[in-house]
């Protein structure tokens, strides 16, 4: 029989784990037993007074009295520099996650009977490699082999088994937790989930719904009796407990009761509390806080670019969509019925499950099941611009390289600089990592050729080469969870995309002609004090040099004094050169060559170059900058 | 049964020595064969049977788990009936009723309960133990020791050596 694999949910406040037994996914129960409303697995780890290692239901039943040394919600910091001090010691946020996983696989071997050492885990969809890299890291700390790392819609709609449908589809996954809200618009269609967007709310949860039922509760028995219920916590808690129940109760049956003998006493006696709550009632009590879901729907529809009408799925997810109101209203702003069948609560771990037995060929399925990148990939080139390697929403695992080359003369080495995001300037992106590739013998800028090679794994996971293609010498990086990109920061970051998209093409505009005319500059230099120095007659040569010398003072102002300076040059050198050619008696078969050396500018271009053009502008540089690309690029290069 | 097998095929070897090779040598094929598909045979019969077993053994702990939760699940809506029961002998001893009748009905209770091992946990003055309490909140008193439980919010239960509900508690802390 094939070795088990485990498939888990590593939420931020509670975790959840199954596998397939028989066929079909089964929950994998805590230790202690599943806890009355949530997941198995708080996401809680803490270290008691001596020093012992807590982690779950345990971690959390102490949290109020140990508050400093109880680390909640690290799925917040995974992928991010932050370490956390407890008693005197430094835990990365990987490390934390890892005692979860611990615990879980732990668990998970009493269940299965089974030694467990391979597991998939979910993600939320907008998690960066740095993110994704730090929950593979947290695994293999936990003794786990990450097979595969999916999105948690993705798995969700795995669980409801949306991959076996034939046809295209758009699936809004709506995933509501104890705390926060997710809405994705994810594509389906030839075994691909894509997700096209997504929006949320990192406020709001069942936990809302909880505590405006307990209120209700004790503001009715406060009007009949004259007794404030929260300040006796013995009274408050036994409402607390009845109010969940009641809420339960209430997703299938039409009215209940909440009957609580003797909460309370008063000097005429026992007062006891008897009220009837009814679905409608309870759809009353909530209906505020369901309506603040709707924005996010609307954030995600508007996102995807779609028309609401265009879903064609919807999957729940989530504890608090197990009531009827959640699924009707979800159901009603959509317009279309939700999938059923499987538990919300359960469905992400299910699907973690199923994709789990897809690789461990315990589960059959004719669908390859692939993800996405989720952003943008690329390298830094002259002038802060990012260069794209593989655009977001690449059905990964998969590889594309790009040819660059040098900008300076004689530059021997190159640095790398891998960066993720949406906007064009490398600055407003986040770097991933970046490493050197040095002993490139020295020649002309843009004569060697530097291939750079992104591959991404089944996970995610980026491993870039950098290789000199006339050595053969290469260098490479595979990235380390070292990025600091908040959700938070990712969500700016995709919506800074699109609000400063204006402004974004201006910045690049000015680099790139920024670029285009120090390449220029660089180029004319060289033609007038070597190439074609006894050929250009005096005066035309001073006419030159004055309009360098003019375009060089233009470059520290604007984009519009530049591109007429740079006019103002090209116009000048084209007479010279006009003049020359047309002075000039040509060898036979000499007219190609020619052409060539005037088409290119005396540049010399790569594979990509050529059939890129923005390339062959990002490609110059000029003499001036060379000195202080040889310090501070001598790594920089352009491309890179 | 390999091993009659293999005799079975040296008695067909024996018995035809005489015989030319060639004709023999499909025979032979044929035999070879049969035995190699007994092989697999009981190879697949030796996985099905360690399956049926496995099957047997997870089936038995399915529905011991099925049952184990059931009944606590019960035992805890009892409890509830119980937790009202003393609530009400309180409040009626408060009242000077006469309780005497309801002191049995709750006696009977306590019986079903430890018919059952299930044992209320020790909360009140122990230290808090995150295996058996669920904090709820703290209280500074700095003459009693950290993590001291002064108040229980509300009682935990155990069964057996498996904490059904683990008792709320309020912890002592120093200032």
């Amino acid at each position: 029989m094939a070795e088990k694999i485990i498939g888990i949910d590593l939420g931020t406040s509670n975790s959840a784990a199954a596998v397939i037994q028989g066929g079909k996914p089964t929950l994998i129960p805590a230790a202690e037993g599943t806890t009355v409303a949530g997941k198995a697995f708080p996401s809680i780890v803490a270290f008691s007074k001596d020093g012992d290692l807590l982690v779950g239901e345990p971690a959390r039943r102490q949290a109020v009295t140990n508050p400093d040394n109880t680390i909640r919600e690290a799925k917040r910091k995974m992928g991010t520099e932050f370490m956390y001090k407890i008693q005197g010691k430094e835990y990365k946020p990987q490390q934390i996650s890892a005692f979860i996983l611990q615990k879980i696989k732990r668990d998970a071997e009493a269940f299965t009977g089974d030694t467990i050492n391979k597991a998939v885990i979910t993600v939320p969809a907008y998690f960066n490699d740095n993110q994704r890299q730090a929950t593979k890291d947290a695994g293999t700390i936990a003794g786990l082999e990450v097979v595969r790392i999916i999105n948690e819609p993705t798995a969700a709609s795995l669980a409801f088994g949306l991959d076996k449908n034939k046809e295209d589809m758009k699936i809004l996954v709506f995933d509501l937790g104890g705390g926060t809200l997710d809405v994705t618009i994810m594509e389906m269609g030839g075994g691909v989930f894509e997700v096209m967007s997504t929006s949320g709310d990192t406020q709001l949860g069942g936990v809302d719904m909880d505590q405006a039922i307990k209120d209700y509760v004790i503001d009715e028995f406060r009007k009949k009796e004259g007794i404030d219920l929260s300040s006796n916590a013995q009274a408050a808690e036994r409402v607390r407990e009845s109010s969940e129940k009641a809420k339960i109760e209430l997703s299938t049956v039409m009215e209940t009761e909440i009957n609580l003998p003797f909460i309370a006493q008063d000097s005429s006696g026992a007062k006891n509390l008897e009220i009837k709550l009814t679905r409608a009632k309870l759809d009353d009590l909530i209906h505020s806080i369901v309506q603040r879901c709707k924005p996010s729907i609307e954030k995600a529809i508007e996102d995807a670019k779609i028309s609401i009408s265009d879903i064609t799925k919807i999957v729940l997810v989530g504890g608090p969509t197990r009531m009827p109101i959640v699924r009707k209203f979800v159901s009603n702003a959509v317009g279309k019925e939700a999938e059923s069948g499987v538990d919300p609560m359960e469905a992400v771990a299910f699907g973690a499950a199923v994709q789990a037995g897809i690789i461990a060929g315990d589960v059959t399925s004719d669908i390859v099941l692939l993800d996405v990148t989720p952003l943008t990939l690329g390298i830094e080139t002259l002038g802060g611009v990012r260069e794209p390697i593989i655009e977001r929403n690449t059905t990964i695992p998969t590889s594309k390289d790009k040819t660059f080359t040098t900008a300076a003369d004689s530059q021997t080495a190159v640095t790398i600089n891998v960066v993720q995001g949406e906007r064009p300037m490398v600055a407003d992106n986040v770097a991933l990592g970046s490493f050197n590739l040095t002993e490139i013998p020295p020649a002309p800028r843009g004569v060697p050729q530097i291939n750079v090679k992104f591959d991404i794994d089944a996970n995610g996971i980026i491993n870039v080469t950098a290789k000199d293609l006339g050595t053969g010498k290469d260098a490479k990086i595979t990235i380390e969870s070292s990025s600091k990109m908040s959700e938070d920061d990712v969500q700016k970051m995709k919506s800074d995309a699109e609000k400063f998209a204006e402004e974004d093409k201006k910045k690049k505009e000015e680099v790139d002609i920024k670029n285009e005319a120090e390449s220029f500059i660089y180029t004319t230099e060289k033609l007038v004090s070597q190439d074609l120095k006894d050929k250009i007659p005096q005066e035309k040569g001073i006419k030159i040099t004055d309009a360098i010398k003019e375009l060089k003072e233009s470059l520290t102002q604007g984009t519009d004094q530049i591109k007429l300076k740079l006019e103002a040059l090209k116009t000048i050198v084209n007479e010279v050169t006009t003049e020359l050619y047309k002075n000039a008696t040509p060898p036979p078969g000499a007219d190609q060559k020619s052409n060539q050396e005037q088409s290119s500018s005396g540049e010399q271009t790569t594979d990509e170059q050529k059939s890129d053009p923005e390339n062959n502008e990002e490609q110059k540089s000029d003499p001036e900058n060379n000195e202080e690309q040889k310090s501070d690029s001598e790594q920089k290069s352009e491309n890179p | 049964m390999e091993n009659e097998n293999n005799k079975e095929l040296d008695a067909f070897t024996d018995s035809t020595e005489n015989n030319d090779d060639k004709e023999d040598a499909p025979e032979i094929e044929k035999v070879k064969d049969s035995q190699e598909e007994l092989l697999l045979c009981e190879d697949k019969l030796q996985r099905v049977l360690a399956d049926y077993q496995n099957l047997e053994r997870r089936s038995k702990m399915d529905v011991t788990q099925k049952v184990t939760l059931k009944v606590n699940q019960l035992m805890l809506d009892f409890i509830g009936i119980y937790e009202d029961f003393i609530r009400a002998k309180s409040a009626l001893t408060d009242e000077g009723a006469d309780t005497e009748g309801l002191l049995g009905v709750i006696k009977n209770m306590e019986t079903i309960l430890s018919e059952n091992n299930i044992k209320e946990i020790e909360a009140i003055g122990e230290i808090f133990n995150p295996k058996l309490h669920d904090a709820v909140s703290t209280v500074e008193d700095n003459l009693l020791e950290e993590g001291t439980i002064t108040q229980e919010v509300a009682k935990g239960y155990i069964s057996f050596q498996e904490v059904i509900k683990p008792s709320k508690v309020i912890v002592s802390k120093k200032k």
